[in-house]
């Protein structure tokens, strides 16, 4: 059986996981260095 | 407080919800009137070459529960806020404990009677043979309304200080009306098959641990709730 | 030390974990996509497993912490439990939109089907309803006691339901057999792949740890501005 031809999927979803990681990582720094500076 | 008075306490709440209720009876109306709705709406949209009466009528008759439930539960609630009448009962010396289950009487007293007047109905649309089995019928609807207005009671006690509560109410409750509902819809489907008590021994015990966990979880948050 | 300047240290020491977690993950990102074989029956697609099985463990963990948070809150009163709990919730939501986002990615190929109502996709798409649930409560909230208490209530309801849901659909899938999917039973994992979801699941805990004092922290700052606001028009 040959092996399926599925990479999409999987560029899709690691792409998605590292937005969302990287994405609320961001908001976190930028949410504290706007709290250090008030 | 001692269980004497407690027990009063109970009473006196659920009698002082009823009476409310009684005079104005729209709710109660509204809700019966949303129960046949939902149960006609759905015996006529399900398409009857593929689906027989027997399959729809479980989901059919929980829906129709379900829903009037939550009208019910909602309207329980909102005329505490109306009247700040929840300041006066957490004022006063009534306990946690004989609040919450005066209101949770109350409100079973509610959705009971919608429940038992759409009962025949649902019998009837879907020509349903549960004569030999009502009362193993009766015990899974007393179970899972138990389990869903004590959850439900908590929680309206809750959302009844936020301005959306009409909204936040089935957005909290809903996860919690899964486990029971779907019990009582598997139940209720092998008691309308007439199937060996053996087959629903499993879902029936989960349903009873379900509504022993939550009643007693419910009762002893609504304190946290009442605080001031 | 004040407690603000012990709020900002906590947030330091958390971006540092961050930091060094998000460098793990990319780490992880390499050995999955390059140094870990490609499964043969279900192609590239299985690799989603490395990112989407951790994540959903991390989400399952916020899941208990603010459960277990909110217990103790309500048992002890003490304002630094429900603070943990809110940040890990806000925590548990980010992970769990990875994960309900990842997890149909990997089912559609390796399943035939996006979505399937097993037992642990269900508990888990329950979960982030909770999550919501319990932040959309929050918001409705001013005052903080209030706020505090109220949540802690759902969340210790929220974290007894979880297994009550499981149990549910565990229960429904064995009595209801479903139509057999194309859906490639639990293999035991060789060495590679399994060390690959290992050091995945460590490096998604430590990014777990890194948000939530990064979270904290910025709670922390954010009550010391209201006391602060409070306090000047007093």
């Amino acid at each position: 059986m040959q092996t399926p031809d599925n990479g999409g999927y999987m560029v899709a979803a690691y792409i998605i996981t590292a937005v969302v990681v990287l994405g609320y990582a961001v908001f976190l720094l930028y949410r504290l260095a706007k709290s250090k500076d008030q | 407080m001692s269980s004497y008075q407690t027990l009063r306490v109970t009473l006196a709440v659920a009698a002082k919800d009823l009476l409310v209720e009684q005079r104005t009876k729209t709710a109660f109306f509204s809700s019966l009137v949303f129960a046949i709705l939902v149960l006609t709406i759905l015996y006529f949209a399900r398409d009857a070459t593929a689906v027989s009466d027997l399959d729809l009528a479980p989901g059919a008759l929980w829906v129709t529960f379900s829903f009037a439930g939550m009208l019910g539960l909602n309207r329980a609630f909102l005329l505490e806020r109306e009247n700040r009448a929840m300041d006066g009962l957490r004022l006063s010396p009534a306990s946690a404990t004989g609040i919450f289950l005066g209101k949770v009487l109350g409100n079973m007293v509610f959705v009971g009677v919608v429940e038992l007047v759409s009962l025949p109905l649902f019998i009837l649309f879907y020509d349903v043979p549960i004569w030999r089995q009502v009362g193993l019928l009766l015990l899974v609807i007393f179970l899972a309304t138990t389990g869903f207005v004590a959850v439900g009671t908590l929680f309206s006690a809750i959302v009844v200080r936020t301005r959306y509560s009409e909204v936040m109410l089935p957005v909290l409750l809903l996860p919690f009306l899964f486990p029971p509902i779907v019990a009582a819809v598997q139940l209720t489907r092998r008691i309308v098959a007439e199937r060996p008590f053996d087959e629903l021994t499993g879902w029936l015990s989960m349903l009873a641990a379900f509504v022993i966990i939550f009643f007693f979880l419910s009762l002893l948050l609504f304190e946290a709730i009442l605080e001031e | 030390m004040t407690r603000r300047e012990r709020a900002i240290r906590s947030a330091r020491r958390g971006s540092v974990i961050t930091a060094v977690a998000l460098l793990g993950l990319v780490g992880v990102y390499i050995r999955a996509l390059v140094y870990t074989p490609v499964e043969r029956l279900q192609g590239l697609a299985q690799k989603i497993f490395y990112v989407h099985a951790p994540v959903a463990w991390a989400a399952l963990l916020a899941f208990a912490v603010t459960g277990l948070l909110s217990l103790l809150y309500l048992i002890t009163r003490d304002r630094k439990f429900d603070m943990v709990a809110s940040s890990s919730a806000e925590v548990g939501v980010v992970f769990s939109i990875a994960m309900l986002t990842t997890g149909p990615l990997w089912g559609k190929p390796v399943w035939g089907t996006w979505w399937t109502w097993d037992a642990r996709l269900t508990s888990t798409l329950f979960i982030f309803l909770l999550f919501v649930g319990y932040m959309v409560l929050r918001s409705a909230f001013n005052d903080f006691e209030i706020r505090a208490r109220f949540s802690a209530v759902l969340g210790v309801m929220a974290l007894v339901l979880v297994p009550f849901i499981h149990i549910t659909v565990y229960w429904f899938r064995t009595l209801h057999p479903e139509p057999v999917l194309l859906k490639p039973d639990r293999p035991s994992l060789p060495g590679v792949m399994l060390t690959t979801l290992l050091i995945s699941v460590a490096v998604f805990t430590a990014l777990y740890i890194g948000f939530l004092m990064q979270s904290h922290a910025l709670m922390v700052l954010r009550d010391i501005r209201e006391e602060e606001t409070v306090d000047a028009n007093a």
